[in-house]
């Protein structure tokens, strides 16, 4: 009977292990700050940070090409980072569910601040503030582009190919 | 006389194509504050054909390039009423531009304009932009996107202002720099507008598929 039990718990316990590693990553809510901080990150590591929101439909539409990315560099230098432009308020209600139900696997960020001309110049001066948008950087290797337009798979894939360390 | 070697030659060409190139701000095709603004004859969502020369008594406008299927140009629907209702009287009427392709945004076709606008009882135009050829001439890149124009002694237009309407998309009640009503005010005043380029995120306009 005991090593039933035992063997139901072991189950159990390999059973939500399972899950938790398939379930998505933590949405961190963060002031411009941070993403300063993010783009000044010194490593040989190709950042690739994008812009979206879920009420944005192009962005929905390129998400699983940077989920892709971010899965098949695994434990390489290349880090996609997937920032929110979607309000705090809807956190719980929206964006959480949303992040669920995908799954995402990708590093989350989600930006709490108001004014975008605050800051939209101190991080990208080309940038008019459209989404959704992609920057891709190595700072070590002083690499940098910026895009402001919905990426197709292939141009995605192009752009890691070019710049992954 | 001492032989030139062309693909040196070559190579400095490219050089300095290469240069040239970086100098021009790529895709930046559209007006600049001070440029001037052209006409244009677009269809309104009553069927009837609005260009900016049909107002006689207009000072200049609120060009504002906007959708139905954007939720920040939903945010902001209430506030350019506001807009429209407290500057035109003043000779700055709001003129709405629909940019987005039909074909690829659904939610933005003619007959959902003429909805949207009858729902909430717009007192501007709301046009269609079907071509994009206004669009793209503006370069507007994302809904809402405002260009104000200011009318000059020849009677052409300049672009006076391109931006945003104020600081906070989200909340209404939260707003606290009203960067378009700033801009009006210093044009109304007859002073240069001190501000007279803003950002803010937005939607990207919904391009022909070639």
């Amino acid at each position: 009977m005991t090593q039933r039990l035992t063997l139901l718990f072991a189950i159990l316990a390999l059973v939500i292990a399972a899950f938790s590693t398939a379930s998505a990553q933590e949405v961190k809510v963060v002031k411009f700050a941070e993403l300063e901080k993010l783009r000044q990150q010194p490593h040989d590591t190709l950042y690739v940070v994008n812009f979206w929101a879920t009420w944005c439909k192009p962005c929905i539409k390129e998400l699983p090409y940077f989920e892709a990315v971010n899965k098949q560099y695994q434990g390489q230098p290349v880090q996609v980072v997937l920032v929110s432009m979607d309000a705090p308020q809807d956190l719980e209600k929206r964006v959480h569910p949303f992040v669920q139900k995908r799954a995402l696997q990708s590093r989350l960020l989600l930006l709490d601040e108001t004014d975008p001309n605050s800051w939209i110049d101190r991080l990208e001066p080309k940038w008019s503030g459209a989404i959704p948008a992609t920057m891709l950087f190595n700072n070590k290797r002083k690499q940098y582009e910026f895009v402001e337009r919905e990426l197709s798979e292939e141009e995605l894939q192009k752009l890691i190919v070019k710049y992954k360390p | 006389m001492k032989k030139i070697k062309l693909p040196l030659i070559y190579m400095v060409c490219l050089l300095l194509a290469g240069f040239l190139m970086a100098a021009t701000p790529a895709g930046n095709t559209g007006y600049q504050v001070g440029d001037t603004a052209r006409d244009f004859e677009l269809k309104n969502v009553d069927g009837k054909m609005v260009s900016l020369s049909d107002y006689e008594n207009a000072q200049g406008f609120i060009v504002t390039f906007t959708c139905n299927s954007c939720p920040y140009s939903v945010a902001y629907e209430d506030r350019l009423i506001a807009l429209h209702n407290k500057y035109a009287p003043k000779g700055y009427p709001v003129i709405a531009i629909n940019p987005n392709d039909a074909a690829v945004s659904p939610e933005d076709s003619y007959a959902n304009m003429q909805q949207r606008a009858k729902e909430k009882g717009f007192p501007f135009p709301y046009l269609h932009d079907e071509t994009q050829e206004i669009t793209k001439a503006y370069g507007a890149t994302r809904t809402p996107h405002l260009y104000i124009l200011k009318k000059g002694e020849n009677g052409m237009y300049k672009v006076a202002y391109i931006g945003t309407i104020d600081d906070n998309s989200r909340d209404p009640k939260q707003v606290q720099k009203r960067y378009a009503e700033a801009a009006l005010n210093d044009m109304i005043a007859g002073d240069q507008v001190k501000q007279p380029n803003t950002k803010a995120i937005g939607c990207t306009i919904k391009w022909k598929e070639a």
